[in-house]
């Protein structure tokens, strides 16, 4: 970047002492926050030997030795099965957060609800607790129903975690949108349901993509109810990674190849969906 | 096309406002009405009612014969035209115009004949790939007009539809939704507070004021034969004047130190009950100097308007407007003296509020 650039006004700004601070500053801070993501990233790819060397090693032959051996070996089954459960596990609490709760909050902007307003507080105060607290009660549920270790359990867990976050996030852009435009939908010969699929859920797409990104990453991160509920068939990603602790202590190469298999999903599915965050789609709908 | 009918209407909201009150009202297969009157006077729920998106707390509306009352909007045979144009954002202008018939499941080949017929007629055939977001204001009422009139509906309801345009594009579109209305021959109502527009654009006009239907007649019909002192002052451009201190004996009217000789009937209609003012539209006035017959006056303001200059007089009685042509106009400040054709008076009866009696 030249010394010198134009700002929003096209006067040439000159960078001051206090805009040099100020991008050290950042620079600091990006730093710090990025510097844990290298070390998983490089050590995943370092031979055995250059693991623990110190001061680290910069400069290292690339193997990926420590992926084959998380993919194929490590665990007896290695990564994938646990890969996949975490996938399906995800996918399928996000589908059904985001689509349940903004159909709750569509019927809490657009209907008459008795005592709407508490309702609408009660959701979110399911969140109140810590999810510790829950822990003991909801492995009883889930024994006594028969279902620890399913795909299922996690699911309806994740969703009922994320409804509220959904609930209140979406209620705000259902807000936003004119109602005219739905009237305009009723007149024009939609039905309530059509009008919800395809009038109001378009407009808040944005909304959507948001507590989706939101959701998804809640569900795949989550640790301390999965290692309860979840032992072996339906362990998750966070719970298999915990599993690498054991008595012949702990591998680092394939632990880290499987850090990044575990990041990289995740990342994935957040930066393409914001790309389709368009910001103001309602922007012009009136006036 | 559509005969409608409303009987005994009454909106009440829950909070106990009343929005419109025991309303009944008829438009005639083929008519374009204009319901008139000051924000807040019930025209919008009315309209909103006919429509089927606000709920009605008591009586009946009929369209060709049939209760609709309780019938979803979209199953009621209208189309709608809003103030804020309520076009699809995220649907090409295309798709918005399409919808009516997308909705009903109408065969692709004829949706894309009839969005191109109508997007000619009303101009917008260039904008037809563009989100309603980059359109003016105009351009987005003209889509939502071609909306309202893909499906020819049994009848047109228009929500102040010029309410948000600049004053041009209004007149342009005024006539603009008059031909369409001939063309159609649909059957409209028009709301609007805009009573230049509800004569340009309407058959007959009815005038609301806090929810009740006060008068329904031509323009023609309000500015000449008020049924009241809410219509009298709310229509005309140039308000009327109200004059006050008004007494009848003998066949004589008297307005202050102004006599004037009453016809037979005007006598006999005073005679029966007295008048408590009298009502004089700006142009019927008829100036004259200081030593002419009328109700003395003071002049004291004059405001030139091209052709016209209105003329703001103090009397005895109350203030009066007076519209006069730009020729011999008096100076701020001068005494003069205002008569009236007797024809042309709007006589209140003891009340203030109701006319008792007034010329042909």
């Amino acid at each position: 970047m030249s010394a010198a650039t134009l700002s929003d006004t096209g006067a040439v700004h000159r960078f001051r002492f206090g805009d040099y601070a100020r991008y050290l500053g950042a620079a600091v801070f990006v730093g710090f926050c990025l510097f844990p993501f290298y070390m998983i990233v490089s050590t995943s790819v370092k031979p055995e030997s250059d693991i623990f060397s110190f001061p680290p090693s910069w400069v290292f032959d690339i193997t990926f030795e420590n992926y084959h051996s998380a993919l194929f070996v490590f665990g007896g089954s290695g990564v994938l099965p646990f890969l996949i459960n975490s996938i399906i596990i995800t996918a399928a609490s996000t589908v059904l957060a985001v689509g349940l709760g903004s159909m709750a909050a569509y019927g809490l902007t657009r209907f008459k609800v008795v005592a709407g307003d508490h309702l609408f507080f009660f959701i979110l105060s399911t969140r109140f607790a810590p999810p510790v607290a829950f822990i003991v009660p909801l492995y009883l549920m889930m024994q006594r129903f028969g279902l620890l270790d399913t795909h299922f359990a996690l699911v309806a867990i994740y969703t009922s975690m994320n409804l509220s976050l959904v609930v209140w996030v979406i209620r705000g852009f259902f807000e936003a949108i004119p109602i005219e435009i739905e009237e305009a939908a009723q007149i024009d010969g939609y039905s309530r349901w059509q009008i919800f699929t395809k009038v109001a859920l378009p407009l808040v797409k944005p909304g959507l993509i948001t507590t989706s990104i939101l959701s998804a990453i809640l569900a795949w991160n989550e640790f301390l109810i999965a290692t309860v509920i979840t032992q072996s068939s339906s362990a998750t990603l966070p719970v298999y990674l915990s599993s690498f602790s054991g008595s012949m202590g702990l591998e680092w190469g394939p632990y880290m190849a499987v850090g990044v298999m575990g990041v990289l999903p995740i990342m994935i599915f957040t930066l393409v969906l914001q790309r389709h965050l368009v910001r103001g789609l309602t922007f012009g709908a009136v006036r | 096309m559509a005969h409608v009918e409303l009987k005994s209407v009454t909106k009440t909201y829950p909070n106990g406002a009343v929005a419109v009150n025991d309303l009944n009202l008829e438009i005639a297969t083929g008519e374009f009405l204009c319901v008139l009157g000051p924000s807040g006077c019930g025209k919008s729920s009315t309209l909103r009612m006919i429509a089927g998106l606000e709920e009605i707390s008591h009586g009946q509306i009929l369209i060709d014969g049939q209760n609709v009352v309780g019938k979803p909007a979209r199953e009621r045979d209208i189309a709608m035209v809003f103030e804020n144009y309520a076009l699809y954002p995220h649907l090409n202008v295309f798709n918005n115009v399409a919808m009516p018939l997308v909705a009903r499941r109408t065969d692709k080949q004829e949706i894309n004949d009839r969005v191109t017929r109508i997007a000619e007629m009303l101009d917008i055939t260039e904008h037809l790939e563009k989100r309603p977001g980059k359109l003016s204001g105009g351009q987005r009422q003209r889509v939502s007009l071609a909306r309202a009139m893909i499906r020819r509906p049994a009848m047109f309801l228009m929500d102040e539809p010029l309410g948000h345009l600049e004053e041009y594009l209004r007149i342009e579109l005024r006539r603009e939704i008059r031909a369409l209305h001939e063309s159609t021959g649909g059957t409209t109502c028009y709301i609007t507070h805009d009573q230049q527009e509800a004569a340009a654009v309407s058959d007959r006009i009815a005038v609301m004021s806090a929810g009740e239907l006060q008068q329904v007649g031509t323009m023609h019909d309000l500015i000449n034969k008020p049924v009241n002192r809410f219509v009298a002052e709310f229509v005309g451009e140039t308000p009327i004047s109200i004059l006050e201190d008004v007494s009848f004996a003998d066949g004589r009217l008297t307005i202050g130190d102004y006599a004037i000789g009453l016809n037979e009937q005007a006598a006999a209609a005073c005679a029966a009950t007295p008048p408590a003012t009298v009502g004089i539209r700006p142009a019927d006035f008829v100036l004259g100097d200081a030593d002419a017959t009328g109700l003395s006056a003071v002049a004291e303001s004059v405001q030139p308007m091209g052709e016209t200059a209105i003329v703001l007089c103090k009397t005895a009685c109350g203030p009066a407007t007076v519209l006069l042509d730009q020729v011999d106009l008096p100076s701020e400040g001068e005494s003069v003296r205002l008569a009236v054709d007797p024809d042309n008076l709007h006589l209140f009866g003891p009340d203030g509020l109701n006319i008792m009696y007034q010329g042909s």
